[in-house]
């Protein structure tokens, strides 16, 4: 897995909708870098390989950047894959729809739901929003958000954005029926 | 926390840091959010990657629905030195202490109700600039950009030696994407820093450069 940069955002709400938020709402975001697996090969049949050799990696360097860069305890999560030019969107599912990169940030939230997902092709520089659930119901409607990130000169078009983010509460000033009053 | 027990008007924030239980702060400012970026370049094997980072905070424009005679001071005096300390209290945890710092610089987006006047009057006086600048181990100015701008847009933040500001190695930039901000009564103030120069700096420096004038002009070869 090569490397060309990590880029790590903390977001803190303070004020929503005219009120105070107290404690100050939290989400953070750790984006990777790395040059595509499967660039220049054509189209790779199996990515089975690629994954192996790479997806673990994946979650193991994020998932504890993430839990430093919140800094409390994370109830709501998500992640991210945008596959540059030159490659495919399942490229990016390749390496983050897998267990052996997923499992790192369950293990590290002390989670259990799957983890919501954005995957798209874009240049460099696309703005992309992460969506995230609560780590243990993906049902509990408070804690459905998202997180707009922008990395300035990436994806390159040989290179996927790999992001895992975290949110350390539901919305601010969330204040929707629960989904269990519609059932 | 000391500043939730304080009495207003009474919270000393030199020795006492902004990173959690800054509510009393915000409320006070009219501080609707900050977003803390920090960019690692891994170097060589072994070496250490560089850093760079950018502190933004939004705020409600104090001085909206004010006119062009309106007098900045008593505002930015209250407001300035404390997103100073918001933000530099950010940078500094983002990149391990101001000893780690070697570049610095900064920025103010003013929301479109706003003048661009109102984006200076927050960073362009000792109430902002001497305060970073202070607490990042700094002697140089501040190099700095402003605008006005709708939502959603991203700007350059430069940056440049926090001692030595004709240091070309540290003539850089940050770009930073604002989400949802400024609104059109918001102001963005954004402070920004790096641990290192550009990645592979290798364009010289005033201690190598030749005399050069527009003479070279008349030995142009095509």
């Amino acid at each position: 897995m090569i490397v060309r940069k990590l880029t790590t955002i903390v977001d803190e709400i303070a004020t929503e909708g005219g009120r105070p938020v107290e404690p100050a709402a939290r989400v953070a975001v750790v984006a990777v870098v790395i040059d595509n697996p499967w660039h220049g090969q054509g189209f790779v049949e199996d990515l089975a390989p690629g994954i192996a050799a790479t997806a673990s990696d994946l979650g193991a360097l994020l998932a504890p950047r993430v839990v430093e860069a919140l800094g409390a305890p994370i109830e709501a999560y998500g992640k991210a894959a945008i596959v540059g030019l030159d490659g495919e969107v399942e490229h990016g599912s390749a390496l983050i729809h897998t267990l052996q990169f997923g499992d790192h940030f369950r293990n590290a939230a002390s989670a259990t739901t799957l983890l919501p997902a954005v995957e798209k092709r874009a240049a460099a520089g696309t703005v992309f929003d992460i969506p995230l659930k609560h780590i243990t119901d993906a049902t509990i409607r408070s804690h459905h958000q998202s997180v707009e990130v922008r990395v300035p000169d990436a994806p390159h078009a040989g290179e996927i954005l790999v992001a895992l983010a975290g949110a350390a509460q539901g919305r601010p000033q969330q204040r929707l029926a629960p989904l269990s009053t519609e059932q | 926390m000391r500043l939730l027990t304080a009495p207003a008007g009474a919270v000393d924030l030199t020795s006492a840091s902004t990173l959690r239980g800054y509510e009393p702060i915000a409320a006070a400012i009219g501080l609707r959010g900050i977003r803390t970026v920090v960019e690692e370049l891994p170097g060589a094997p072994a070496a250490p990657a560089t850093r760079r980072a950018a502190a933004i905070a939004i705020i409600r424009n104090p001085w909206a629905g004010t006119g062009t005679d309106h007098d900045l001071q008593p505002e930015t005096e209250r407001i300035a030195p404390v997103l100073a300390k918001l933000l530099s209290d950010r940078l500094l945890h983002a990149l391990g202490g101001a000893d780690a710092v070697q570049a610095f610089g900064k920025a103010a987006v003013v929301g479109v109700d706003g003048e661009l006047e109102h984006a200076g009057a927050l960073i362009h006086t000792p109430y902002f600039g001497n305060l970073v600048r202070e607490a990042l181990g700094g002697t140089s100015i501040l190099c700095f950009a402003d605008a006005r701008s709708e939502a959603g847009e991203s700007h350059r933040i430069p940056l440049w030696h926090k001692t030595a500001a004709a240091t070309r190695d540290f003539y850089q930039s940050l770009d930073v994407h604002l989400a949802d901000a400024p609104h059109r009564g918001e102001i963005a103030v954004i402070a920004g820093a790096a641990t290192g120069p550009r990645p592979h700096a290798r364009i010289g420096d005033r201690a190598t450069d030749r005399a050069v004038t527009s003479d070279i002009l008349k030995g142009i070869t095509l």
